[in-house]
């Protein structure tokens, strides 16, 4: 059962991923990427790692792929018209890719009621990573959290308005 | 993380630390030249600590070494950043870009590099790679005013996120077939039993070997290298050129040395790569009528010689790489050096145009500049002959004749490029303009540097007796 959703859910994401780099209105690349991510969710929740998971629906499908989604409309880059042909063709994908997920979304819920261990041979609890991040990676997450702090500093350096006699 | 774990990383602390606080000190006061200097001397800080300070550890927290290959490689990064940030202060001051963030940036891309020349661990490696490279994006751009830097930033950002997702897939593979990320173990339980890599370890270190590719522009991945130093600012793609390629092949020799013949199986294209690249950059460089870009082509064949070096597997191959990296990036860090104290409101002279003549006009500079080259070049009496000789030498000893022969053709082209400049230099021309005079940090940054290159020249085994002792 895991194997088959494992290779259903390898199919969604290929496809999703695949139609997100072909499309030419970047809302619907969005969208299909969306699609992609709650795959690969799905898929770490099937790895036995339910934090990986949750994070990937948080983190990328939802904060920043609202932020993408934000950054295309207040920038104006969606097509104005309307393209050609039936109206299925643009929606029709997603829509197949969606129920795709929500059934397996299903399968996987009665396969496991209880979000227990049941799920695959490897459980990753969420303890043990908090455990693993805290204790053993604690260097990495400071460097990390150092790089965020750059990264802030490069957004501003290079975002803000230009001052008097700067560059000239 | 223990007491003992944070005295062992003091150097990187400092620089850490140091950055975090000019960065504060930079919000509310603009001056720019106290900030340079608290820069300069926390850089120095922290070279002197790693020199100083005996860890007490042999490991921080399981990621990173604190042996002496490690240490020595945390002085020569910070050395560096004390040496770029001394290149960059007429930058800073005239083109008034913000002092405590360009100073902060500079320290941190050190913390970085020392991080990542010290890696025992995939993810210490993956994230000291990011620090520094993150760094660079951001300092590539700096001068907002300028359509070039802005493109190279560009440029580097994208090219640098390709090798990235390359890199961390390919960390991933390794620890798919290896089940460990802590090095030497990971790669070296890649072997099956028939003593072969299996196939996901193979995968895995060609992806990684594409990631290093794109960061030490090996052909076929060179191509955004001279655009990129074309747009960047001097005294940035001193940086770019040296510390960023440096501090990962400082790791790829760390690795290598640690877990012993690992590359076997990788030989025939490690090899290719290297006698592709030494061609790519000799040949890409003949047709250049930019300094700064043929400096981008120089610096593509140095990184083929010095993959000639990694691909040997022996101590000897290990030690003159190690050379080669600690002269190559004082040699060029000369050379760019020279551009950024020559630049004025023009911008910098890079065109050949630009530079006819001008040995009439500023000799002293031209003439460390001529030096810098002909090391580059591998003259004689300077340190590049040294480190060519040194990597040939431990190539004809594993029996890569024709790698040496590749390579010895990619030395006799470069010279004609390099004595192409030196010529242009010395032509007489009524027309050359003078450029700035420079000021006091660029020409100690010049003595400092030509003088290392005659040093290390005359007197190679103060330096190799060092690095013997301290390879893994």
């Amino acid at each position: 059962m895991t194997t088959v959703l494992f290779y259903i859910l390898g199919f969604i994401m290929l496809t999703a991923t695949l139609l997100c780099i072909t499309r030419r209105n970047p809302v619907h690349a969005v969208i299909y990427l969306v699609a992609g991510f709650f795959a690969l969710a799905l898929m770490f929740y099937l790895l036995g790692a339910p934090l990986a998971a949750a994070w990937q629906i948080i983190v990328y499908a939802g904060a920043i792929m609202v932020l993408f989604l934000f950054i295309i409309m207040m920038l104006g880059l969606a097509p104005q018209e309307t393209p050609e042909g039936p109206g299925w063709r643009r929606w029709g994908p997603l829509v197949l890719l969606s129920a795709s997920l929500m059934v397996c979304t299903v399968l996987l819920i009665m396969q496991d009621p209880a979000a227990g261990k049941e799920i695959g041979d490897f459980y990753l609890a969420p303890q043990a990573v908090g455990e693993s991040l805290f204790g053993r990676y604690v260097l990495a997450v400071e460097m990390v959290s150092f790089q965020l702090l750059f990264a802030t500093i490069g957004a501003y350096l290079l975002g803000r308005p230009l001052s008097k006699g700067e560059g000239q | 993380m223990s007491l003992s774990d944070l005295l062992a990383m003091l150097p990187i602390l400092i620089l850490a630390f140091g950055a975090t606080a000019i960065l504060m000190a930079g919000a509310w006061y603009r001056e720019p030249l106290p900030l340079l200097a608290g820069g300069i001397v926390t850089a120095l800080l922290g070279a002197l600590s790693a020199g100083l300070v005996t860890p007490p550890v042999p490991e921080i927290a399981g990621l990173f070494s604190a042996g002496g290959y490690a240490r020595f490689y945390t002085i020569l990064w910070s050395l560096l950043a004390a040496a770029g940030l001394m290149t960059g202060s007429r930058y800073i001051i005239e083109k008034r870009i913000g002092a405590g963030e360009y100073v902060s940036l500079v320290l941190y891309a050190a913390a970085g590099m020392a991080l990542l020349s010290s890696a025992t661990h995939l993810v210490g490696l993956f994230i000291a790679l990011e620090t520094f490279t993150l760094a660079f994006y951001i300092l590539i751009a700096s001068n907002r005013n300028c359509a070039l830097a802005a493109e190279a930033g560009l440029k580097y950002l994208l090219l640098g996120a390709v090798a990235t997702g390359f890199m961390a897939f390919g960390i991933a593979l390794i620890y798919a077939a290896s089940g460990s990320l802590v090095l030497p173990d990971a790669v070296m339980r890649l072997k099956a039993e028939t003593g072969e890599l299996q196939a996901w370890g193979l995968l895995g270190w060609g992806m990684i070997l594409i990631a290093v590719g794109f960061k030490i522009s090996l052909a076929p991945f060179h191509l955004w290298t001279p655009d990129v130093y074309q747009g960047a600012p001097a005294p940035v793609t001193g940086l770019l050129a040296t510390g960023s390629k440096g501090a990962v092949v400082a790791a790829l020799v760390g690795l290598l040395a640690m877990s012993g013949p690992v590359w076997n199986d990788l030989t025939d294209l490690v090899w290719l790569l290297a006698a592709l690249t030494m061609l790519a950059g000799a040949f890409g460089a003949l047709g250049q009528s930019n300094l700064k870009r043929l400096l981008a082509y120089s610096s593509v064949t140095h990184m083929g010689t010095l993959l000639v070096g990694v691909l040997c597997q022996t101590s000897e191959g290990f030690a003159a790489t190690t050379f080669y990296v600690v002269v190559y990036v004082v040699t060029s860090l000369g050379a760019f050096a020279v551009i950024a104290s020559l630049a004025d409101g023009r911008g910098e002279p890079m065109t050949f145009d630009q530079w006819r003549g001008l040995g009439y006009r500023h000799p002293v500079r031209c003439g460390v500049l001529v030096l810098l080259l002909l090391s580059l070049a591998g003259l004689p009496a300077t340190a590049g002959f040294m480190a060519k000789f040194a990597v040939f030498h431990a190539a004809l000893q594993s029996g890569y004749i024709g790698l040496l022969m590749i390579g010895i053709l990619a030395s006799v082209i470069s010279f004609a490029f390099y004595l192409r400049v030196t010529m242009l230099l010395f032509q007489p021309d009524e027309k050359a303009s003078s450029w700035h005079q420079g000021s006091v940090f660029e020409h100690t940054v010049l003595a400092v540097c030509s003088s290392a290159v005659l040093v290390l020249g005359l007197f190679p085994g103060l330096l190799f007796g060092l690095i013997r002792q301290i390879l893994p």
